[in-house]
């Protein structure tokens, strides 16, 4: 209790920690159980409910408009063996690895560029952060405006400064890369804006402590604000993978998956089985699918972190 | 190592900046060139950057022709609600998970967890069984309800709350306040930052929304913006400058939100455990 | 006005009671009712239903209906499976005649046998009251079909000196066809020679090409694929080249998602393999050019594509009589004569079939299609109002796809497209 009138701020959180776990909130109440109650109902109506039925659902074979009929685990036989699958599969990893680090390494050196001293720094961070509010339905549609082979003004742009048309959303090479380019357009100026609240959080006597010491600026970089970044790293990695992994809207704009099946993503995949094909037990099933990937990525990454700091 | 070469690298750094931000909104403006050029140039092969002249012809065109302002109606309704609501349940649900120890508190913290990651796709269909057996469907609150607790609120909010000291709380259940009391007037004030944060990103997300209220919306009048965007935007002869108009329309509300509190919204980032 | 409306409801009852409905009618026709009629279509569509809506409500009013519009067939159909999955899909829409099959098989759309009359099948086009008759009954009405002819840029032609046939026996052999796209491509008037509107996974539309080589995509009895033979790799090989010579632009292959309405409208391309629903978008849209139409090409035979829509009443519907009721309505003779010379389609009535139709606009070209229409196999009418074609179109547009942008070989296609139709087929 004594440590308490001392003022620096890591005592004060190391006193309040022995505090609590000598002293736990214990209150035998049903106060946080009403507290949570909204949420958790919510949350078991309107997720877990669904989740529960979807895998259901993927032991059936069920046209949506018939009647569903029970084939046991033959969906999830068929996905081991479906091409298609693994195509999918493949295009959202490729996806992912072309648009999370990208992302998150561009809006690292805007939120570096942005934290110094200049001028119009609070204007060129909105405009860094405007896309966000552009929905996805709008930027796949501006997108698709702007890589369209024909008409666009991106190959207006090349043409007139003398290069070849290039075939942007209708070659199965061109496709990914031009989606990509939209998603970064979209994600650079999240990842810059958590960067900068990490960047702002970091105490500057760490930094003055290390001039003292004589580093370059660099090794500043490397030592103090690279380690301190990490939390923000390891919240940005997480959410940016979900995303790639549920990335659906901005697809069935630009593309619709094509051509071929070169931007075909696993969700392009269910949205197809559920209400192209009419194969919605087998759409459940690669949904049960991708979600356990889902789930399984987000706890190694999780573990991983929590390692990594303890070995700090 | 000189001053003029420092200055250099600032400079250069800046113009960098500069540049980028002319990529980042140049889509937005090509938004804005394309529904206010004259029908005619729309389709010409050698885009012009500046229209020729400026017709607000598209804007006029797409407001009597659809109604776009029952879209925005329901949209602005949707997402304050959902905002309120979200913002309002995620505070209460993430300051309990950081503030309380209860039986079954951390199965409960990773199954809401899990929930985030569930793609939405994955459970279009049996949410929309649920939502039409409560019969929900084509209202405000079918489209609310279901997105209302995020997880991801939750999960910043925790972040956050985990910082306030516990002494402010135990301080206050000594002097006989009770649990809501507490909540209201003494973790709320405390949590400006935070909320800001919730309200920029809730708002977006449901402003934003689309493969949800695609399915829980099938009256036309009843749509939000964006399935007013697919719905032109999917027309067998989609008519490219109302399109746009729709699409530059429909941004401009998420814009007036986020500058009213962009200035919260890395100081309430800042605020969430990223330390 | 008051007045009218309930001596229009006396009226309806005294049809009614002539026509021998049944008593649940009657005490329907009595009370209000509200339907939903959900469609898609241009705006000339829209507002032809609309008219058709107010119309009947005046007739009977004591029904609502409302219309609702959705952007294209894709979107409808994503959004009435899952309401029918839901119990909750509007009483009455649009589906295409490849779609009839899937409906009915899954009992999703009403049996309409028992609302029609003795012989009432007799005044339709025999393929088109074939393609909504599932195992002998009636699961939908026909409203109205389209075919597919050759738009093309009167400039462009005049400047490489080619005449276009004026006569459906002198349509241009594929050959010719062919000889002419490259003239086009060189004189470079346009970057690219033609395209085909088979965008959006329509890739059914690709079928007639197939016929016209003599060619099927099922043998007779629709039991087996027969895809991989000389005719169907030849046909494969023959479109994949319109795309490895670049006479087609890239981006018009069979998922994109591409307006080849509006790169023939600005001059990309110089002619246009299109349905006659796009008179009025060319005529509004198509100022710097003049446009005419003629016949689609052909090989060893003649042959397009089976468009057009019926009407269904779902199953979820609280008044399948009364919806029945309005269908048969709509499509009442002067109702579908009013409807396909509005948003220029074609009849799919004997009796207007027969007759030179009064077109809104461009009646010269509504002609062409019209002979065109007669060229329709009926084999490809078969295949296409299959139970089960939804899934083999699904089928056909991905080999195809991957055929024109990726260069996967038109044997490969083939035998592909052969291995998926009959895994359709078999289960």
């Amino acid at each position: 209790m004594r440590s308490r009138s001392i003022p620096s701020l890591p005592r004060r959180r190391a006193a309040r920690h022995a505090y609590a776990t000598r002293f736990p909130l214990r209150r035998r109440s049903l106060v946080p159980y009403v507290f949570i109650a909204p949420n958790i109902t919510l949350f078991a109506a309107f997720s877990f409910l669904p989740l529960v039925y979807a895998i259901y659902i993927s032991f059936h074979d069920w046209t949506l408009i018939g009647e569903p009929e029970f084939i046991g685990i033959h969906n999830y036989l068929r996905l081991v063996h479906d091409p298609l699958f693994w195509r999918a599969l493949t295009n959202t990893l490729l996806y992912a690895v072309g648009t999370v680090p990208t992302s998150m390494a561009i809006g690292l050196l805007l939120a570096l560029g942005l934290n110094r001293r200049m001028p119009a720094r609070a204007f060129l961070r909105s405009l860094y952060f405007l896309p966000l509010v552009v929905s996805a339905v709008a930027t796949g549609t501006i997108a698709a405006w702007m890589f369209n082979d024909n008409y666009g003004v991106l190959n207006a742009i090349i043409v007139r400064l003398g290069g070849p048309r290039v075939p942007w959303l209708s070659s199965p090479f061109w496709a990914l890369p031009s989606l990509i380019l939209t998603t970064l357009w979209v994600r650079v100026g999240f990842c810059m804006v958590v960067y900068l609240a990490a960047l702002q959080s970091i105490p500057q006597m760490y930094y003055e402590a290390a001039r003292i010491d004589g580093a370059a600026a660099l090794t500043q970089f490397r030592h103090v604000t690279l380690p301190l970044l990490k939390p923000a790293t390891f919240l940005l990695l997480v959410l940016s993978i979900i995303y790639s992994f549920h990335v659906f809207d901005l697809i069935y704009v630009m593309t619709g998956g094509g051509p071929g099946f070169s931007t075909t993503m696993l969700v392009q995949y269910i949205f197809r089985a559920a209400f192209v094909t009419g194969e919605m037990g087998y759409a459940s099933a690669v949904g049960i699918a991708l979600y356990a990937m889902i789930l399984l990525f987000t706890i190694l990454q999780w573990r991983a972190s929590r390692q990594a700091e303890n070995v700090m | 190592m000189t001053v003029s070469r420092a200055r250099l690298a600032d400079w250069v750094c800046c113009l960098a900046l500069i540049a980028g931000a002319v990529i980042m909104v140049f889509p937005i403006y090509w938004m804005f060139a394309t529904s206010v050029r004259p029908h005619a140039e729309i389709f010409e092969a050698v885009a012009r950057l500046l229209p020729s002249s400026l017709s607000w012809n598209n804007f006029s065109a797409v407001l009597t022709r659809y109604p776009v302002l029952a879209w925005l109606d329901n949209s602005v309704i949707i997402a304050v609600v959902a905002v309120a609501l979200t913002v309002f349940i995620n505070l209460l649900c993430g300051y309990t998970f950081a503030k309380f120890r209860f039986p079954g508190r951390n199965i409960l913290f990773f199954a809401i967890l899990g929930a985030l990651m569930v793609p939405i796709q994955v459970i279009l269909v049996p949410e929309f069984l649920i939502v039409s057996w409560l019969g929900l469907l084509n209202t405000h609150l079918g489209v609310i309800l279901p997105r209302a607790a995020e997880a991801f609120g939750i999960f910043m909010v925790r972040q956050f709350m985990v910082s306030i000291p516990d002494e402010l709380m135990e301080a206050a259940r000594l002097d006989g306040a009770g649990e809501f009391a507490i909540f209201f007037r003494i973790v709320l004030p405390l949590s400006k930052p935070i909320i800001a944060v919730l309200v920029i990103f809730t708002f977006m997300w449901r402003w934003n929304d689309f493969a949800w209220p695609l399915v829980a919306l099938t009256n036309q009048d009843m749509f939000t913006v964006p399935l007013g965007l697919n719905l032109l935007r999917g027309e067998v002869n989609p008519d490219w400058g109302n399109v746009m108009a729709l699409a530059l329309l429909s941004l401009l509300p998420m814009l007036a939100i986020f500058l009213a509190f962009q200035r919260y919204l890395v100081q309430g980032i800042a605020s969430t455990g990223l330390r | 006005m008051r007045h009218r409306y309930h001596m229009g409801r006396r009226g309806i009852l005294g049809a009614g009671l002539a026509l021998g409905t049944t008593h649940a009618w009657l005490a329907h026709a009595q009370s209000p009712v509200a339907l939903t009629l959900s469609v898609w279509g241009a705006q000339a569509e829209q507002d032809a239903f609309n008219a058709l809506v107010s119309r009947y409500q005046s007739l009977h009013p004591n029904v609502t209906i409302r219309l609702e519009v959705n952007g294209n067939s894709m979107q409808l159909y994503q959004l009435v499976d899952t309401r029918l999955a839901g119990r909750q899909a509007p009483d009455m829409f649009r589906i295409q005649y490849q779609q009839v099959g899937r409906y009915a098989g899954a009992r999703a759309v009403v049996d309409l046998t028992p609302h029609l009359e003795q012989g009432y099948g007799s005044q339709f086009g025999p393929a088109f009251w074939q393609a909504v008759t599932y195992q002998g009954r009636q699961y939908a009405l026909p409203h109205h079909t389209d075919t597919f002819a050759l738009y093309y840029n009167v400039d462009f032609l005049r400047n490489i000196g080619v005449e276009m046939p004026t006569s459906l026996d002198h349509s241009l052999s594929w050959d010719e066809f062919i000889r002419v796209a490259r003239q086009l491509k060189q004189k470079g008037d346009a970057p690219y020679a033609f395209a085909m509107a088979w965008q959006n996974s329509a890739a059914y539309r690709w079928l007639p090409f197939l016929y016209q080589h003599g060619g099927q995509l099922l043998d007779a009895e629709l039991k087996q694929p027969q895809l991989a033979s000389a005719k169907g790799v030849e046909t494969i090989a023959w479109t994949q080249s319109w795309f490895k010579e670049g006479l087609v632009p890239p981006s018009t292959s069979v998922k994109s998602g591409e307006q080849t309405q509006n790169l023939f409208a600005n001059g990309t391309i110089a002619m246009l393999l299109g349905g006659d629903w796009q008179i009025p978008f060319l005529q509004q849209n198509m100022a710097k050019y003049k446009w005419d139409v003629t016949y689609m090409p052909r090989d060893v035979a003649m042959a397009s594509d089976l468009g057009g829509n019926c009407l269904a009443v779902s199953r979820d519907s609280k008044h399948p009589e009364i919806a029945a009721d309005f269908l048969k309505f709509v499509v009442n003779e002067d109702n579908m004569r009013a409807f396909v010379t509005s948003a220029q389609f074609l009849p799919v009535r004997t009796a207007l079939m027969r007759q030179q139709l009064d077109y809104a606009l461009r009646p010269d070209a509504m002609k062409v299609y019209v002979e065109q229409a007669a060229t329709i196999p009926d084999h490809l009418v078969r295949t296409v109002t299959m139970p089960n074609f939804s899934k083999i179109n699904a089928a056909t547009a991905d080999e195809l796809d991957l055929a024109f942008t990726s260069d996967q070989a038109p044997a490969t296609t083939a035998q592909n497209l052969d291995a998926k139709i009959r895994a359709v087929l078999g289960g």
